[in-house]
């Protein structure tokens, strides 16, 4: 097989890739700025910059080489190459700089070049604390400067849009940004205008950098360039924890990190999945995060008063047997997870009900084959792979009309909000909601009202749009005690830095709600059926074992990336 | 023939040489008098001889040993060589660089003013034997009247059916399109040039892939400079034997020696290559203003290395005898500088022109460009220090070999070899050191 060989050490390889990449799978760092996966390879900021020989062959025999030495005779090229865009190459020696003195010094050197513009901006500037600037210069930068002059000064607040804001200065001119507007969104609404050393990126005249993708440019900038109109200033990246999730602005079900301080949700990034998004976020899934914080409704409410969980729970489980089964209309969530919708079920088909519908949420035309799709909801692949079909409003009006219905369990949902029905559709139905908000349009008409734990406070499974079932994972707490959700927090948190700024534990920002998995069979308890897991997990074991389309669906085969569910689900 | 030090000039017996490229032709600009005088004769020859096939145009050029007049002087016909075989589906393009911005050089100029028709004719051949179908012709937009004026010969190159469909009824066809440039000395580079041509931001592209791979489009192309395709309708016309027995063995053909500074008549001069040096600036160029001693010459555009008076005794113009006195033929841009020159400030000048001029995409020539002139700016106001001059050299090989294209090896060759060359007079300069000067001011380890 082709070989290579790195720092004195070979390496196979089956295909063609570039050498900065090859390093990179195989744990090997290489510092760099300008290279990114998804895009092409300008080498332009010659940071990678490595030494690369070819082991001489014999031209007729096809031979190896071998000197006086007995060792392979390896010629390198004259000048440094950069890796990035270096091809590998069967009998390539590589030497970085773990074993060249001149490639150490070469990276020292850009390191002290890129320094002597950059303004000290770090202990006020977003991106210190995972800064590859920062980072590299501490790593393998020069001590000092020789640099005694003016550094050059450019516009430091350039808003290139409603979203992103620019400082020139710190600006090390890697044309991530530029190539991502080119290349990955094409919008094509950035470019570097001046020249030299004045450079900086910009829109082009009349131009907006508004595109529903602009962010993404804030995480790949590899400086503080480029800020987020939106989060800038708001923390340091010390003072956060974050923990990886999906999304729910949609049914890409992309994947993120929630970065959380105080027990706030600050900032939604992406994360990588190959599968998914890549390594990119719409603009929608990014600033969806303020309902995670504010607004909630705290505490269960009986009667429009605040109530204890006991009596809530209560008076749901009276208002279930006060009735007719069959005229108890369930309302399904594709808001909430499979596992909250399949204990609604359970409770619907215990009670003898009909079975549970959701209320679908389609904007059409606001998808755009990438990662924002017409559906608005995380879940509705998943309700329809449990049996919960959509529900369109006029049937449930109707229904509502005929007097058919004489009690509501609302899962996650405003169905008044959403122009399902109104209050006085009611008539005297008496309704159960799973709410999130106090300006929950249907908390104000029912009868009892549980506060729900939000997707960034809980466990569950989301199948998009693409039948991809993938996890949630806890990054805030909510209040009161629950040993699941706490291991969970303790698990999948990345407390970075581990400092005390982060005060997640303050009472003052939890909020007293319960995950459905808690509260679904706390009601269905008093209704005489007992739903006794230890958590979501053992749930989902439930679910894969009697539903088809969850085979082989597990926690652990889920992991960091999620799994595809079964085909025969996908063509139902 | 001259002699000095022993050393003798490889151009024979130039004072009796006769101009091919800048022949001293009256109006030779119109397509009338160009025609009289034997132009597009060897295109005709070349489309409708049935042995002129495109191979065995590019044999000729291979066997003339014209190497490129753009600076870096690259064999041209091997050049032409490294196109992929033909593909119908496949574009391919010939750009022809009449960017010309280095400091000191103003050749190309001159041959799109009076001579024009010959490029135009340069650029078909070459079209013909790479199966081009469009050429350009990039001019630097600052030349914004020499492009109207060859803008109007063209329009007549058109008329007469001597571009574009059907050239002479052969069945051959190809166009020429002139580009006007947007003013930038990077816009010279192939690669930018290339960027540039497509109305993108000039910003050179990594190489690999070179042009004949993916150039223009991404398609096949290859990129010659003005001159050296003037030099192509000579060497068709006359035969490459007889191109290459003009001036050095090694790097023949007659040469636009751009010569300014401090000589009586500056000027554009048409001789072989091979000049000795003494030769040009005494005898072509009458000598050195007011009679004053030669200090320096610059034999190439302002990148190439410096030489001291002392170093060009015997020294010709091409690159085996320039590489053997440590500088380059470049451009032959030769900027001749007399004794009262300042050599601190002549590289202040320089070093502000390529800080100028970095297109900024790549760190160590965006950022080490704009330090050179700082540190030389302050020399030269006297307030430099002895440590100062360690640091430049050792700028420049943070520069040199390390970016994407070769502006940065430009802008640091000058610094180097000024310094090196002059360092007497930079020391003179720096503020004196009332402590012992230190050995290096590189980085630490
Ligand atoms: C910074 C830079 C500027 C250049 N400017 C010019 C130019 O103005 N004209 C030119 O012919 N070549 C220029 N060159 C050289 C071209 O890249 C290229 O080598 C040349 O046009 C090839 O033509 P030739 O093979 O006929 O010499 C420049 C190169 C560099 C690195
Ligand atoms: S703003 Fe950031 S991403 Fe854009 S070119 Fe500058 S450093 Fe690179
Ligand atoms: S070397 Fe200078 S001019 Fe050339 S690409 Fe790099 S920054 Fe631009
Ligand atoms: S990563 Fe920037 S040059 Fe290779």
């Amino acid at each position: 097989m082709p070989t290579i060989t790195i720092d004195g050490v070979a390496h196979e390889f089956e295909a063609k890739q570039a050498l900065l990449q090859f390093c990179l799978d195989r744990g090997i760092e290489v510092p760099h700025f300008c290279y990114h996966p998804a895009m092409s390879v300008p080498a332009n900021c010659r940071q990678c910059l490595v030494e690369v020989g070819m082991t001489e062959v014999d031209r007729e025999t096809r031979q190896v080489k071998f000197g006086e030495d007995g060792k392979p005779i390896v010629r390198f090229l004259p000048k440094l190459q950069t890796s990035c865009s270096q091809e590998i190459a069967d009998g390539m020696v590589v030497r970085t700089h773990r074993t060249s003195d001149l490639v150490a010094r070469a990276q020292k050197d850009t390191l002290e070049l890129l320094l002597i513009n950059h303004p000290l901006d770090c202990p006020i500037c977003d991106q210190a604390g995972h800064c590859p600037l920062q980072i590299q210069a501490y790593k393998y930068g020069p001590e000092g400067s020789r640099f005694e002059f003016e550094k050059t000064h450019k516009p430091k607040r350039i808003e290139l849009g409603p979203r992103v804001m620019l400082d020139g200065e710190r600006c090390i001119n890697c044309t991530r940004c530029v190539r991502f507007t080119g290349e990955v969104s094409k919008s094509h609404q950035l470019t570097i205008i001046e020249r030299g050393v004045r450079n900086y990126p910009m829109t082009p005249p009349g131009v907006v950098f508004d595109e529903p993708y602009s962010m993404n440019v804030i995480d790949i900038c590899p400086v503080g360039a480029l800020t987020s109109v939106d989060f800038r200033f708001k923390a340091r990246v010390w003072e956060m924890s974050k923990t990886a999730s999906i999304t729910v602005s949609n049914a890409k079900g992309s994947n993120c990190w929630y970065w959380v301080k105080d027990n706030r949700v600050l900032k939604v990034t992406p994360r990588d999945n190959e599968q998914v998004n890549r390594y990119w976020l719409p603009d929608e899934d990014r600033l969806d995060y303020e309902r995670f914080n504010d607004g909630r409704l705290s505490g269960p409410v009986v009667d429009g008063r605040p109530s204890s969980w006991d009596a809530a729970y209560a008076a749901a489980a009276e208002v279930l047997g006060s009735v007719e089964p069959a005229s108890i209309l369930f309302l399904g969530s594709a808001h909430a997870s499979v596992e909250d919708n399949w204990l609604l079920s359970r409770l619907a088909t215990h009670l003898g009900a009909p079975a549970p519908v959701y209320i679908p949420h389609v904007d059409p035309g606001h998808g755009d084959g990438w990662l924002r799709t017409d559906d608005r909801t995380p879940n509705a692949r998943g309700c329809e792979a449990l049996g919960i079909l959509p529900i369109d409003a006029d049937s449930v009006r109707k229904r509502l009309s005929s007097g058919a219905v004489k009690a509501v369990y609302v899962l996650e949902e405003d169905p008044i909000a959403s122009g399902v029905f109104s209050a006085d559709d009611l008539g005297s139905a008496p309704v159960i909601v799973h709410a999130w908000h106090t300006d929950n349009r249907t908390l104000a008409a029912a009868k009892v009202g549980l506060p729900a734990a939000m997707v960034v406070e809980t466990i569950g499974t989301f199948v998009n749009e693409d039948g991809r079932a993938q996890r949630v994972r806890p990054a805030k707490a909510i209040k009161g005690v629950n040993r699941t959700l706490m291991m969970e927090v303790g698990k999948s948190r990345h407390d970075l830095h581990g400092t005390p700024f982060d005060r997640w534990y303050d009472e003052t920002n939890l909020v007293d709600c319960q995950p459905g998995w808690v509260s679904l069979p706390a009601v269905a308890a008093r209704c005489g059926l007992e739903l006794s897991y230890r958590g979501p997990k053992d749930i989902l074991a439930e679910i894969a074992g009697s539903n088809e389309a969850f085979r082989g669906v597990s926690y652990e085969a889920m992991g960091e990336s999620g799994v595809r569910l079964q085909e025969t689900a996908q063509t139902a | 023939m001259s002699v000095s030090n022993g050393s003798v000039s490889k151009a024979g017996d130039w004072r009796s040489y006769q101009r091919v490229l800048l022949p001293p032709v009256k109006d030779l600009h119109k397509l009338e008098v160009y025609e009289q005088h034997g132009g597009y004769a060897s295109l005709r020859k070349a489309l409708t001889d049935p042995a002129w096939t495109p191979q065995a145009v590019t044999e000729e050029v291979k066997k003339s040993g014209l190497k490129g007049r753009g600076g870096a002087g690259f064999p041209t016909g091997l050049k032409w060589t490294f196109m992929p075989p033909v593909n119908p589906d496949v574009p391919r393009f010939l750009c022809c660089n009449g960017d010309e911005s280095e400091p000191g050089t103003f050749k190309d100029r001159q041959l799109m003013e009076y001579n024009p028709h010959l490029v135009f004719e340069g650029m078909i051949l070459a079209s013909y034997a790479m199966s081009v179908k469009t050429s350009y012709l990039y001019v630097r937009g600052e030349y914004a009247d020499w492009i109207s004026h060859m803008e109007r010969e063209l329009e007549k190159l058109y008329a007469k059916g001597y571009v574009g469909k059907n050239i002479m009824g052969t069945g051959f066809s190809t166009d020429l399109v002139i580009h006007k440039g947007a003013g930038a000395y990077i816009c010279g580079e192939e690669s930018s040039l290339m960027e540039s041509l497509e109305g993108k931001r000039a910003y050179p592209r990594s190489k690999p892939p070179f042009p004949a791979q993916r150039g223009i489009w991404g398609y096949p192309t290859t990129i010659n400079n003005v001159e050296t395709l003037a030099c192509v309708p000579l060497i068709l016309e006359k035969g490459g034997d007889w191109y290459a027995k003009i001036g050095a063995e090694k790097h023949p053909g007659p040469v636009l020696y751009g010569i300014s500074g401090h000589v009586n008549r500056p000027g554009v001069y048409e001789y072989p290559t091979g000049m000795l040096i003494s030769d040009l600036i005494y005898e072509v160029c009458g000598g050195i203003r007011g009679g004053k001693k030669l200090k320096a010459l610059v034999p190439g555009g302002s990148s190439t290395p410096v030489l001291r008076a002392d170093m060009i005794d015997g020294v010709t113009m091409d690159a085996d005898g320039l590489r053997a006195a440590g500088s380059m033929m470049g451009t032959a841009g030769m900027l001749v500088l007399d004794e009262d020159t300042d050599m601190v400030s002549f590289l202040r000048r320089i070093t502000h022109f390529y800080h100028h001029e970095s297109c900024g995409q790549c760190t160590p020539c965006r950022e080490g460009t704009g330090w050179l002139e700082n540190i030389v700016t302050r020399i030269d106001e006297g307030e430099g220090n002895l440590r100062d001059l360690d640091l430049l050299l050792d700028l420049c090989s943070q520069m040199e070999g390390r970016t994407v294209c070769a502006l940065a090896d430009a802008a640091a060759w000058p610094v180097r070899y000024t310094v090196e060359r002059f360092r007497s007079e930079f020391e003179a300069r720096c503020r004196p050191s009332l402590v012992s000067v230190p050995e290096t001011a590189a980085l630490p380890a």
